[in-house]
């Protein structure tokens, strides 16, 4: 038996002629948090439910804490917290009678359901609202009180569908730092988000899939050097008037393929390149060289954003 | 912008006539009007010198066609403003130059030329009752179209004003079709059950009969002598008049409510009392004297021994939740028990055998008000607000999903059927000899409460939508239960006794009138076949909604 928490083998899924999803191999480990990204229709909602029990691979396997998922879905259902992108609301239901039927569907029973309804809604902070009608709540709050749902039978595992969509800065803020602490907790978490700097802030791991096919997967650093090799650089000047002089030394030193780009209202310069570190300072001392004050030479961060495009740009997923 | 060229107008027009419910609608009063005309039609081949036989082809069918289009015509107006409003579309519509009275008149204007499409599909019928002579174009066939126009002129203002108040679809259709009923049954109440009555109320009475299209209806089809008889005496005209006047009405606070100031609504957040603030204690006891139940108390965590999907049902239905339905089966009780002591002092001249039917048509009238709607919200509106999602997330069973579901409906009915017990009880303890009945008629029902509650749920279960499962559930189980009465109104005369027993047989609530020897029913034998037929269907309609839930909960 493999030592991760979460793990799929070959999961292919099928529906008549069309592959949702073709050979989806991923992990993820206790205590970590996997971001799922993908493009709509790409097959995220599909392994999610797999995974969950929703739905069955055509081949392959899904296993959590070494339960087969499509085999034993009663007891993956207990292993398992999953909020999907819709929230499931009730009419004229409080939070706190909301919280209390779940817990009595997943067979808590009622001194401990007390207990553990006040424990979820102290860690997701929803206490103060459980009076308030479920259907009332700002999305965020409902946001909120879906993951106090998914805490209630104290899974080893819990599965977001887009738990930060609609969500407003401070609501997201508040969103990612309680994902945080329940990885801390030693939660394994799989969150889908379409908000890739968010995701990119709180992932261990990311897992980019497109067409049904994983396009990239493992540790969040090696998915970003491994998707975006083309490094940014920038210079930024201290005199606006050396801007000319500034780029026609860099065009002299720079090859075709990196074309460079002028800000002047900025005083900065811009150019992507795959040269080393010792041909980069090489690059500033030229600069230097020509007398050009310089006030800071640097590299700007590809992001999350970057590689997603670079895996999903069009015709990639019909590979 | 000329009025075809309303978009919305031309929107709601072409988006009905694209639905396939429009087309089954269509479809539904071409074939029932010739049906009708088939069943009616002369065998003999004797000479019809006063026009009696072209009559009493056109009588029925002037009254289904008035049926179906009660029935159709105010299902797409009920939903049409509030689905817009849930969606967001409406405040998109009001914030363009559209104003109100165009998004009014387009809507309703749409619904009114769709009924006119669901009429022409039965002028062959019509036509073969003129061919039969007799039938005049002026004395009957007109009328008769301006009646019918009347009635879905009326049924588009009342559906459109409900629309504009209620908060969900399902409601919408539920308080249309109670509104509809109130104004085309309802109005004649107190001219034929009062009796006579003298000047202004008198006058009241006559007006409350204008509005119903049964009046107009007898007038058109030569059976005024029926109608004086119970003291009715409206004609075609007046019906028009009235509703002129009840659609100008409606279309006026119709359009002052598509105020987009209006239509911005808080949403509740709830209040509790009693988790926190002991000081409410006496307030709660007074609301809950005074309320039987009090909504507003903290709830208590769901013990293990109650089923928790049916403790949900109970405490978040839109439509029946606990404390409504208390007070509901209270006053039941109290009408009931009133009822038996009127037939045992005998202040009026009714006996026992005319009370009994009374007493068992409005429980089936109760039955038939909130078990469709109860049953179809179980599923669909589990599924269309997303929680049916969860439910399978979790590891409930669907057998325990089922039978939570179906006790909240069937607890609710059985409490309805139980509360008017004492009144019978009353009724055994004046004649002993009716304790038999009495207890034949519990059986029935108690056997309506059953095919009702999986009828509706079974609807519910292959539905995405609560308004459609509802409307669905409506339509079929008044199909059965009034259907088969009407039937049983048109016996001797095309359908014979044995027919007639044999559609009786599908209607539990004819089980029970048969038992009472109800006039009209004595003859009957519809125990205890009818009960064998009524536990049939609900075994059927069980096993179909068992599958249909381990369908949906199972992993796909």
């Amino acid at each position: 038996m493999s030592d991760h928490v979460v793990e799929t083998k070959g999961l292919s899924k099928s529906y008549g002629d069309f592959k949702a999803l073709d050979d989806l191999s991923i992990y993820v480990d206790r205590g970590q948090i996997l971001g799922f990204i993908g493009p709509n229709g790409a097959g995220k909602t599909t392994t999610i439910k797999i995974l969950v029990g929703l739905s069955r691979p055509t081949s392959g396997s899904a296993f959590i804490s070494g339960v087969n998922c499509s085999e034993n879905a009663s007891k993956i259902k207990r292993l398992v917290g999953y909020m999907p992108d819709r929230f499931g609301s009730y009419d004229n239901m409080r939070v706190h009678e909301y919280l209390d039927f779940f817990g009595a569907i997943f067979g808590i029973n009622r001194r401990d359901r007390r207990k553990r309804i006040a424990d979820v809604m102290e860690l997701t902070e929803t206490t103060y609202m459980q009076d308030k009608f479920v259907e009332s709540l700002s999305h965020g709050m409902q946001q909120r009180v879906g993951i106090a749902r998914t805490l209630l039978h104290n899974p080893e595992v819990l599965i977001l569908d887009e738990p930060a969509n609609g969500l407003d800065p401070k609501a997201r803020i508040d969103m990612r730092q309680l994902l945080l602490r329940l990885a801390g907790e030693g939660k394994t978490l799989i969150v889908t988000s379409h908000i890739l700097p968010e995701l990119a802030r709180i992932c261990d791991t990311v897992a980019i899939v497109s067409g049904g096919k994983t396009r990239a997967f493992g540790p969040l650093d090696e998915v970003m050097r491994s998707l975006c090799p083309l490094r940014s650089y920038e210079v930024q000047l201290v005199v606006p008037e050396q801007m000319g002089q500034a780029e026609s030394i860099l065009r002299k030193t720079l090859r075709e393929s990196e074309p460079l780009t002028v800000s002047t209202t900025e005083r900065v310069l811009r150019f992507p390149t795959v040269r080393s570190e010792d041909e980069l300072a090489r690059v500033l001392q030229g600069l230097v060289a020509g007398d050009i004050l310089v006030s800071q030479f640097r590299e700007v961060a590809s992001d999350l954003e970057d590689a997603f495009l670079s895996i999903s740009a069009p015709g990639l997923s019909k590979t | 912008m000329s009025f075809l060229e309303n978009p919305i107008l031309r929107r709601e027009l072409f988006s009905r006539l694209r639905s396939p419910k429009t087309f089954l609608a269509i479809v539904l009063v071409a074939v029932l009007s010739s049906l009708l005309v088939l069943l009616r039609w002369p065998s003999d081949a004797t000479v019809d010198l006063v026009s009696q036989g072209a009559m009493q082809v056109f009588r029925p069918v002037a009254f289904a066609l008035a049926v179906a289009l009660m029935m159709l015509i105010p299902a797409f107006p009920a939903t049409a403003l509030v689905s817009e409003r849930r969606r967001g579309t409406l405040a998109l519509m009001l914030n363009s130059p559209t104003t109100p009275w165009q998004i009014y008149l387009g809507k309703f204007s749409g619904n009114v030329l769709l009924a006119f499409v669901i009429l022409s599909v039965s002028l062959p019928a019509l036509a073969a009752c003129y061919a039969m002579g007799g039938i005049s174009i002026v004395d009957h066939l007109g009328p008769l179209m301006l009646v019918l126009f009347g009635m879905a002129v009326q049924y588009t203002a009342v559906g459109l004003w409900v629309s504009s108040i209620v908060n969900t679809s399902d409601a919408g259709l539920r308080w249309t079709y109670a509104v509809v009923l109130a104004l085309a049954v309802l109005s004649i109440g107190p001219t034929i059950f009062v009796g006579k009555l003298s000047g202004f109320n008198s006058l009241l009475a006559h007006w409350a009969t204008a509005i119903s299209p049964i009046s107009a209806l007898q007038s058109i089809t030569g059976s005024q002598a029926q109608a004086s008889e119970i003291g009715i005496s409206t004609t075609w005209p007046n019906f028009l008049g009235a509703s002129l006047i009840i659609t100008v009405l409606l279309a006026l606070v119709t359009v002052k409510r598509l105020d987009p100031r209006r239509l911005e609504r808080a949403r509740p957040t709830g209040k509790v009392i009693g988790r926190s603030k002991p000081t409410n204690r006496y307030a709660g006891w007074f609301r809950r004297v005074s309320y039987l139940v009090d909504p507003q108390r903290a709830k208590s965590n769901i013990p293990w021994w109650l089923n928790p999907v049916m403790v949900k049902e109970f405490r978040t239905r839109k439509f029946g939740r606990l404390h409504w339905l208390i007070r509901l089966i209270s006053v039941s009780g109290v009408v009931s028990l009133l009822l038996t002591v009127v037939a045992a002092t005998g202040t009026v001249s009714w006996g026992v055998e005319r009370i009994a039917p009374t007493m068992v048509l409005l429980q089936v009238a109760l039955l038939l008000l909130l078990g469709p709607c109860l049953g179809a919200n179980l599923i669909a509106a589990e599924v269309e607000s997303g929680g049916w999602e969860l439910l399978r997330a979790s590891p409930i069973s669907p057998l325990r999903i089922m039978i939570g579901k179906l006790m909240s409906t069937i607890w609710t009915l059985l409490l309805m059927l139980l509360a008017t017990l004492p009144g019978y009880i009353v009724m055994g303890y004046i004649q002993p000899a009716m304790s038999g009945q009495v207890g034949n008629v519990v059986i029935s029902l108690v056997i309506a409460v059953f095919m009702v509650t999986t009828m509706s749920a079974c609807i519910s279960a292959f539905c995405r939508t609560t308004a459609v499962a509802t409307a669905t559930s409506y339509a079929i189980l008044l199909s059965i239960f009034a259907g088969t009465l009407l039937v049983w109104v048109a016996r001797g005369k095309p359908f014979g006794p044995l027919f007639v027993e044999r559609a009786l047989l599908l209607n539990p609530a004819a089980a029970a009138l048969a038992e009472m020897k109800t006039p009209g029913f004595a003859q009957y034998r519809l125990t205890p076949d009818g009960w064998y037929i009524g536990i049939g269907i609900s075994v059927f309609c069980l096993a179909v909604l068992g599958l249909r839930i381990w369908q949906l909960t199972r992993p796909k």
